[in-house]
This record gives C-alpha cells, structure tokens and sequence, in this order.
C-alpha cells in the first residue's frame, strides 16, 4: 500500500481535474502543484498561466509568489496584467481556472476578503487579486482548501467572486461568461455541484473519511447521493512525481499522514 | 548637425520622497514579490511621511512597513497579505485598531483602473466584479463603481473610475539619465501605472547609457517622455525580487512575520532596519556584501 499525506491526496485530485491541452490559471500553493503534476503525468499539453504576467510556464523550482522569477525560467512569455486577466481570461481564453476560499457557500460563492462584520471585521483576508477576474470568466473553477465547518457557511461574511450566485440563470443574467465553480477538494473529500439545482454535493470521501464526518462538517444541508464513492488513492507514480516537483516540501510538508 | 540637449532627471532617493507631500495618492508599482519599490517606502517612513492614499493591485511587505509605521492606512487595492507567509501582520494589528480603510477591488479593475487613467478616459468598463460585495460595500469612495445597462447591447456591465494618482512610482532594472526604462520580466501593471499618473518616479536598479538604449529600441518597455524623475537605487526591491539581479530574502522575511506578530517587535524591526540605518547605503551596509551576493541571481534561471 501506497502511504501519503492529505496534502498529497489534495494535490493528486487537483491534478485529475486538469485535461490535457486545457489552458490552466493556478494560483501560488496547492493549486500550483496539481496544475503541474497533470503536466507531469496524464497532461503534458497543459498550458500554465500566472496573472503576474507568466505564460506556458515551465518552471524548475516551485514559486512562491504568482510573481515570483522563478516562473520566468523557460516560460513562453513573460506580460503583463491586462495580458494574462484581461485578454486571456476575460477574453475567454482559460479553460480552467483554480482558487482557494477562507469560505464558500452552497452555490459556491466565495469569500477571501473580511471574517466578521465588514465595516468591523474580525479578520481582513488577503481579498481578491486576481480571484474575482477569475471566477467570474474561467470555463470552470476548481475551489482546494483544507476543509473546516466554519469554512462551508450557509451565508458568507462578504462574496468575493461568485460562484453560481443565487443559482441557475444568476451567472448568465449578469453577463459572467465562465461557467463558474465544478469542483471542491478538500483534504476528507470532493464535492461537484447539481447541473440543474447549481447546488454544491458530496461526490467522493477519501479513505477513512465517512460520510457522516463530512455531514457534520459543513454548515449547510449537503446534497449526498444514495452510494457516495471513496477517492481513488494516488498511484506511486503520481506521488513519485509531485514529490519530485517539491523536494523542499515547500507546500506538501504541511499534512497529514 | 545639431545636437539635441540630454535632459538628466537623476535625483536621489531622499530627494524623490522630499517631493512626496503628505496626503498624496500613490500609484504603486510591483506585483508581489516582484520589482515592489521597497526602498522608496523605507524612506517614505523615515521622512515621517503621513495620510498617503496607495492604488495598487497587489503589494505585500512594502505596503505592511507603510501600513505599520502609519504613512499610509488608505488604500484602493485588490490583494494584501504576504503570500505563501500569511495574512500582513502590521496591517492585521491596524485593522484591529479601526485605522485602515479599505477600497476593494479586483487585480483586473485595479489594472484597467491604471490604463483608464493612461488613456485620459474617466472609466473603464469590465465584465467582473459584478454580483459581489465589492460593488456596494465601499469605505473610501462614493463612486466606487457602477452597473449600467450597455448601451449598445443592453446588457449589464461594470464602469470603474479611472485612476491619475499624484505619483507613479515603479522599481525597473534598467534606465537611462533620460527616463527610458528597459523592464525584465513580468510587468504587472506598471506600464499602465507610468502612463497614467501625474508625476512618475523610477527607481532603476541601474543606469545605462542613452547610447545603450537606442542600440535596442525594441525593449524600452516606458519611453522617457513619461518618466519625470530617475533614482539610481540598486537593490531597491529588498527583501523582495527583481527578475535577472536578485533573488528574495526568504530567511529575512520569515524574521519579518515573526518579529511583527507584536506591536513592540514590528516597532523593534522598524527602528533597526528603517530608522536606525539611516539611509538605503546604510541599510546595504547593514545586510552585508556577503549576503547581497548570495541573494544575486544565477543568470541562467533569472532568480
């Protein structure tokens, strides 16, 4: 048996989620990693962008800024802002776009921006960057954060970028061109989200996940399937490969066994 | 032939920040770890500059030492933690004290914010934003932004204010005594940043000849007739990175997070690493020849 870290899982379910050829925006951790492991592994026509302004990215050591020098070696191009989240992606261009939430509600909307009372707040989040631009023009969205009740909220603090807003029709009357949010990986499971209703549900735990702990641990009623299947473990080659794209354990160090 | 008079718009540092008066708004240059005019803010703080309003899209350790010495608690911007790091400490204790204000926006309205203003247009419209909470809930600004119907389709689309701040300030690798900027690297939104403000300072990690500029035309990023001010300032980004000279402090900046969880620490760092060098020579002087070499980038990788 193949040992791993919940990290790792997280990773390898972001990497199953890119298709090869796609066009991918990733932000610095997590996503960064699964963006390059598909390329590594099942997608090696992946192409990478940053919004700092590095394009088809081939990077040798992992960044830790969407800035960082590091995404310049070997990238195709190196723009600007208006290049990567303007003509690119509010142009239509980026197929899949990946993004992280302090939280998110059932429809998927998401909030980086203030904990507490706006005008009071508890906490003031990092906020946007290039997240709004993102969420609002991507084909899809794929959301990875550790997962904690307090993040799944029935109503959120502040709506940072939208997911499927009210529901269906919200985007698309507003004049959103991305197809908003597809996936959630968390570290117990992944969640998708009804085609008609728009509503966030379970699709699979990880192993030695049940579904009563995921149950407990989002504070909204969550759509469960009659047979909620358990994700598939990362191969030996897949872990081989993303522990080869971060031997420093900059990102992968931080889980759990 | 007649030859054309060279117009030299170096000045120094202090002098640039001298020019700076209290309660103007800035455009900040950089983009997150990248090219942020980090010695320019240090001296901003110890010229006790104050109620400065900052646009930016995305800064970090530089906006939290402006933000923790007070210089500015105004800002229109679309991110603010030290990625990778955590959440901006300073900035953190400021907010718990009711002091900051904040005006939020997206990196692409912040940029197109930029280039609006370069355009001498009075708005931009953009298909984002629309449907969050940055629309309505504003701190700063009446007119934060405004959903219209298009005219020509009919359908809803976001119109933000343009932006010509007072100054634009920008850190780039090259320029010459005339203001023409060769930029390395990403680019963030600083062309749009040089074009649009009232007054434009560069900081250049080096100063090259006019001769060296027009043997290749083809990368001046900024042409000099936007550039009022140049500041020879090597290492101007420190403890960030500039893409090709040096890389970021990483050890540094972790002492940074650590030091400024408390308000006695960040007051500690201030003075030894602001105040108490005096100048940017000073602060050079202070990290050491040794540690500037390790930091300096293998050509090969650029970092």
């Amino acid at each position: 048996m193949v040992e791993y870290t919940s990290t790792e899982m997280m990773a390898v379910c972001g990497a199953h989620a890119v298709k090869d050829g796609e066009r991918v925006f990733a932000g610095t951790g997590l996503p960064v990693l699964g963006a390059m492991l598909a390329k590594v592994t099942h997608a090696p026509n992946a192409i990478i962008i940053y919004e700092g302004g590095n394009v088809d990215t081939q990077n040798k050591d992992l960044a830790l800024s969407v800035a960082d020098s590091r995404l310049g070696y070997r990238a195709a191009a190196s723009i600007g802002l208006i290049e990567t989240l303007g003509f690119l992606m509010m142009g239509g261009k980026v197929d899949v776009g990946f993004l992280g939430a302090a939280q998110i509600d059932e429809f998927g909307n998401i909030n980086t921006s203030y904990i507490g009372d706006f005008d009071a707040p508890k906490v003031r989040l990092p906020g946007s960057g290039g997240g709004n631009d993102i969420a609002s023009s991507a084909g899809r969205i794929i959301l990875m954060f550790t997962h904690d009740a307090r993040k799944f909220v029935k109503k959120l603090d502040y709506l940072t970028s939208p997911g499927h807003l009210s529901g269906p029709g919200s985007r698309e009357k507003l004049g959103l061109i991305g197809g908003g949010p597809s996936l959630v990986v968390t570290d117990k499971c992944q969640m998708d989200f009804d085609p008609d209703s728009k509503r966030i549900r379970l699709k699979s735990v990880h192993p030695g996940v049940t579904v009563d702990w995921v149950k407990e641990n989002v504070m909204f009623d969550l759509s469960i399937g009659k047979d909620v299947p358990i994700t598939a473990e990362p191969t030996k080659h897949e872990l081989e490969k993303l522990r080869g794209l971060d031997p420093q354990g900059i990102y992968l160090a931080k889980g759990q066994k | 032939m007649i030859e054309p008079t060279v117009e030299d718009k170096r000045i120094t540092l202090e002098e640039a920040v001298k020019k700076v008066h209290d309660g103007a708004h800035i455009a900040w240059g950089g983009f997150g770890y990248q090219r942020p005019p980090e010695a320019f803010a240090m001296e901003l703080i110890r010229q006790k500059k104050r109620n400065l309003r900052i646009y930016t899209c995305g800064s970090e350790h530089d906006l939290d030492i402006l933000t923790g010495a007070e210089v500015c608690l105004e800002y229109e911007v679309a991110f603010f933690a030290i990625e990778a790091l955590g959440l901006a400490p300073n900035l953190r204790r400021r907010i718990k004290e009711g002091k900051v204000k904040f005006e939020d926006y997206s990196n692409l309205a912040m940029a197109l914010r930029f280039l609006g203003g370069a355009l001498n247009v009075p708005f931009m419209p953009i298909r984002h934003m629309i449907g969050s909470d940055m629309l309505e809930k504003t701190q700063l600004r009446k007119d934060k932004a405004k959903v219209i119907d298009c005219p020509f389709t009919g359908n809803p689309v976001v119109l933000l204010p343009s932006v010509q701040a007072d100054f634009g300030v920008i850190c780039a690798q090259k320029a010459d005594m005339q203001g023409n900027v060769q930029l390395y690297g990403i680019k963030g939104e600083d062309n749009e940043i040089v074009r649009g403000s009232k007054t434009t300072i560069v900081c250049a990690e080096e100063i090259i000849s006019n001769e060296e500029i027009r043997r290749a035309p083809d990368l001046t990023a900024i042409p000099g007739l936007y550039v009022d001010y140049v500041v020879e300032v090597p290492f101007g980004s420190w403890p960030m990175q500039v893409y090709g000279l040096y890389d970021y402090d990483l050890p540094h900046l972790q002492m940074y997070m650590q030091m400024c969880k408390t308000e006695e620490g960040w007051q500690e760092y201030m003075n030894e690493w602001i105040l108490d060098v005096g100048n940017h020579k000073g602060l050079l002087k202070k990290i050491g020849a040794k540690r500037l070499k390790e930091l300096r980038a293998d050509p090969e990788f650029g970092y």
